[in-house]
């Protein structure tokens, strides 16, 4: 049975339809790399998974649970980063950490163990009692990903999870997200970085104008677009070959005049 | 405070709401929130350093207790029940929602909330409840400081009777003021986008700025206390001003009478709040909610701005540039100062109160004389007071001068370095250029006008000199101490030392300026012929900035 189950999802924004109708079924314990361009929509189906956006059209079950009326048993159960280092800066990671485990149902004392050690794994114990005002951007990240993944959650959603991380801190993620799958966890996973989507996804969806394009593993999508890399398949599928190199003629002219 | 105040709320909300609210977790968030708020720099201290003060929102309410001390002792002054609490309301009324605007704005206006509490598994009673609750506890404490002092008077002046129930009209009050917020913010999300409530915001918080800067200077001057102690006129617009009501209220309680305007006023004070706050809940709060959630979800709508328009769009102070400056760089410097001063939030909530001052020393130099106003105004037309309106401006350009280096985004200076600028002085010039045609001309066109008003046309000659001077005084400044390129420094707790020092050294160069210019009215033509000196000053003093090189410049 399918831990994620998506039937006709339908959004718009005033005029704009942002997704024309998704369908889709996620297995348990898969790594799924949802990658599209900027404005495909793909932030806005991971925030209707979890409960985020309420309105709109279609039907969603997570966990076997509808998404509009179990919404708060489906949070219970996942874990969200979201794209852009969205925290209480004013608040120390502790202080964070705690308030956001707070919320998710756990103890102080699970919380307080967890927390410290965690944030030693990531290089941030000096960090742990600092106000959070002058953190940077990855290391915000990293926060952020610890107050996703500290209440142990069975599906994590993750929206470029990886935008101003280091490169020992990207292949430290990759890491741990890869062990997540081996403990059984489900990932949905939405990233630019094509590497990393072709390397840790079992399954990977290409969306393009609110509508899935391209969806398998990447050995079956290399398979049928007969490129060689993921970014070549996107670039095939979303029909930006042709687009970029005119855009790239364009812009060398005008440097010219 | 906020702990305790955070407690009763619970206590009370706890027997109210038993069902579908999650009260540990609306602790957590409530408690959070409050933890928040101690830590956020206010904004009336954001003009004095950046360095952050151990709890912000604690000094905030010592200086609100302060101004309610202030507030409470014109009551002494003034005696009569009726002004003395049209002024209390009236101050609590513009405190609060001024507050609400310029501090509580970030947490009425935060989308934060959508990606960090909508996620987790906390349903939306209990969100709900612990944002009003969070509102609640806030409000509550900057009542207390603002009216605790002015409440106390109010005791003791007219009663235990009016005192108690001035707490419940000052309560009153407050919904009052949070249903004008929330109107206000309402219209114009209606009306408008975020940006444009940004964009109101920053100016309320100049304009809060400006009113902590100077309003503690000019107001008790103006206060006339003899009119105050008459009895107050009603006229037909007082029905539709709460404090009136809360007034007449209070007094009708006082005296044990009411006749049909204070039962109509006893009235509007009950019914008023009563009905502001079911509009409130029932449909600009959710309405308002709504449109907050849509904010953080929707996608950046960014108007376009065609290349064209932009041509077209050119404005008066865009066109002065190629009169003005004598090189493309300097014209860089120009623009970009221009745009900045004019968008720089930091810039502008340190700038406006300086020019705010000139309001302070005009008044304070014309009236020093402690004459009443009338008599003061008669005979400023055989003075020779102009000579003081010639040279204000200098403080409010200086200071624009000494901030010009600063900004928050001073990163984005790389651009100088990565230029092939072999005269980076012109950047400077063109920045110097850029405020005084910004704002030491509408500044002089201003004070012309009145000075041709009163005194008449012959002051002419002295302006102009003036100007001049003040312009090679600006320029001296700049030359005196390190030199910045535009926008390239973080502002930091250096910058604001020396400020008395650089205060008192401007004082004494007005003070000579006055005083030479004024033994240069001893002769008729002195004053024309030292025009073209100064004209000529100023030129050499531009060349000598132009001129700088890297080695010059601090970065």
């Amino acid at each position: 049975m399918s831990i994620i189950e998506i039937k006709d999802l339908r959004k718009t924004y005033g005029d704009n339809a942002v997704l024309k109708g998704i369908d889709l079924n996620i297995e348990a314990g898969q790594i799924v790399g949802y990658i599209g361009r900027n404005g495909a929509g793909k932030s806005t189906t991971i925030k209707i998974l979890c409960g985020i956006i309420s309105d709109f059209e279609g039907t969603i079950s997570v966990m076997g649970m509808d998404v509009r009326k179990n919404a708060l048993d489906i949070k219970q159960k996942t874990g969200y980063i979201p794209e852009q280092a969205a925290l209480y800066e004013l608040l120390t990671p502790v202080e964070y950490l705690r308030f956001s485990g707070k919320l998710y149902n756990m103890e102080d004392a699970a919380i307080s163990s967890k927390t410290y050690e965690l944030l030693r794994l990531f290089d941030l114990q000096d960090k742990a009692d600092t106000r959070m005002t002058s953190f940077s951007k990855g290391m915000k990240q990293k926060v952020l990903l610890i107050s996703g993944l500290l209440h142990n959650p069975e599906i994590i959603f993750l929206d470029e999870p990886l935008s101003g991380l280091d490169a020992n801190a990207v292949i430290l993620i990759k890491e741990i997200l890869a062990q997540l799958k081996v403990a059984g966890k489900t990932i949905f996973y939405s990233s630019h970085i094509m590497d990393v989507v072709e390397k840790i996804s079992d399954r990977i969806i290409i969306i393009d104008k609110g509508e899935v394009i391209a969806d398998g593993s990447f050995e079956a999508l290399k398979a049928s677009a007969r490129e060689g890399s993921l970014e070549n398949i996107f670039t095939s599928l979303t029909g930006g070959t042709e687009q970029h190199r005119t855009t790239a003629n364009e812009f060398i002219n005008v440097l010219k005049r | 405070m906020d702990k305790l105040l955070l407690n009763f709320i619970l206590f009370f909300a706890k027997s109210f709401l038993k069902q579908g609210v999650d009260f540990e977790k609306l602790k957590t968030i409530a408690g959070t929130y409050l933890l928040m708020d101690r830590r956020r720099t206010r904004v009336s201290m954001k003009m004095n350093t950046k360095k952050e003060p151990k709890n912000p929102l604690l000094i905030t309410q010592i200086v609100y207790v302060f101004f309610g001390f202030l507030v409470a002792t014109s009551f002494y002054e003034i005696r009569d029940i009726v002004p003395c609490m049209v002024i209390l309301h009236s101050y609590i009324l513009f405190m609060m929602a001024m507050t609400l605007i310029t501090d509580f704005s970030t947490v009425l206006l935060d989308t934060k909330d959508n990606q960090i509490i909508i996620p987790r598994p906390v349903n939306s009673k209990t969100f709900f409840v612990a944002r009003l609750v969070h509102i609640l506890v806030y409000l509550l404490q900057f009542t207390i400081a603002l009216a605790i002092v002015p409440l106390i008077f109010t005791f003791i002046l007219f009663g235990a009777a009016v005192g108690l129930a001035a707490i419940v009209t000052v309560l009153l009050t407050v919904i009052f003021a949070i249903f004008f917020t929330y109107l206000l913010y309402g219209i114009i999300l209606r009306l408008g986008s975020e940006e444009k409530i940004k964009e109101i915001i920053s100016w309320a918080q100049i304009g809060l700025t400006v009113f902590f800067a100077v309003g503690y200077q000019i107001i008790p001057r103006l206060i006339n206390y003899d009119a105050l102690r008459n009895a107050v006129e009603l006229h037909w617009y007082s029905y539709f001003l709460p404090p009136v009501w809360m007034a007449m209220t209070l007094q009708s309680l006082q005296q044990m009478y009411a006749d049909g305007q204070h039962i109509v006023m006893i009235l509007l004070a009950i019914t008023g709040p009563v009905a502001a706050f079911w509009v409130m809940i029932k449909f600009i709060a959710p309405a308002f909610s709504r449109k907050i959630e849509a904010m953080g979800n929707s996608k950046t709508d960014t108007a376009a701005v065609s290349v064209t328009s932009l041509k077209k769009d050119r404005s008066l102070f865009d066109k002065v540039s190629s009169l003005v400056c004598t090189d493309i760089t300097e014209q860089a410097g120009y623009d970009l100062t221009g745009k900045m001063t004019g968008r720089d939030k930091g810039f502008k909530i340190k700038f406006y109160p300086s020019l705010a001052y000139l309001l302070v020393f005009a008044f304070v130099f014309v009236f020093k004389s402690g004459k009443d106003f009338d008599t003061v105004w008669l005979t400023l037309p055989d003075s020779k007071l102009y000579l003081w309106l010639v040279y204000l401006p200098l403080f409010a350009i200086t200071s624009a001068i000494s901030l010009l280096p600063f900004t928050e985004n001073f990163a984005a200076s790389w651009l100088y370095m990565a230029s092939p600028l072999y005269k980076p002085g012109s950047l400077i010039t063109g920045g110097i250029k850029s405020l005084l045609v910004k704002f030491l001309f509408p500044m002089y066109i201003i004070l012309l006008s009145f000075a041709f008003y009163v005194w008449g046309f012959t002051v002419a000659d002295d302006f102009i000199l003036g100007f001049f001077n003040c312009v090679s005084v600006f320029l001296l400044l700049s030359i005196i101490g390190k030199s910045y390129l535009p926008f390239s420094m973080e502002p930091n707790v250096q910058q604001q030392s020396g400020k008395i020092v650089q205060l008192v050294l401007q004082l004494i160069i007005v003070a000579i300026l006055v005083g030479l210019h004024w033994l240069a009215l001893s002769s008729a033509w002195l004053v024309a012929l030292l025009i073209p000196l100064s004209a000529g000053g100023c030129l050499l003093l531009f060349r000598y900035i132009r001129n700088y090189s890297w080695n010059k410049i601090s970065y």
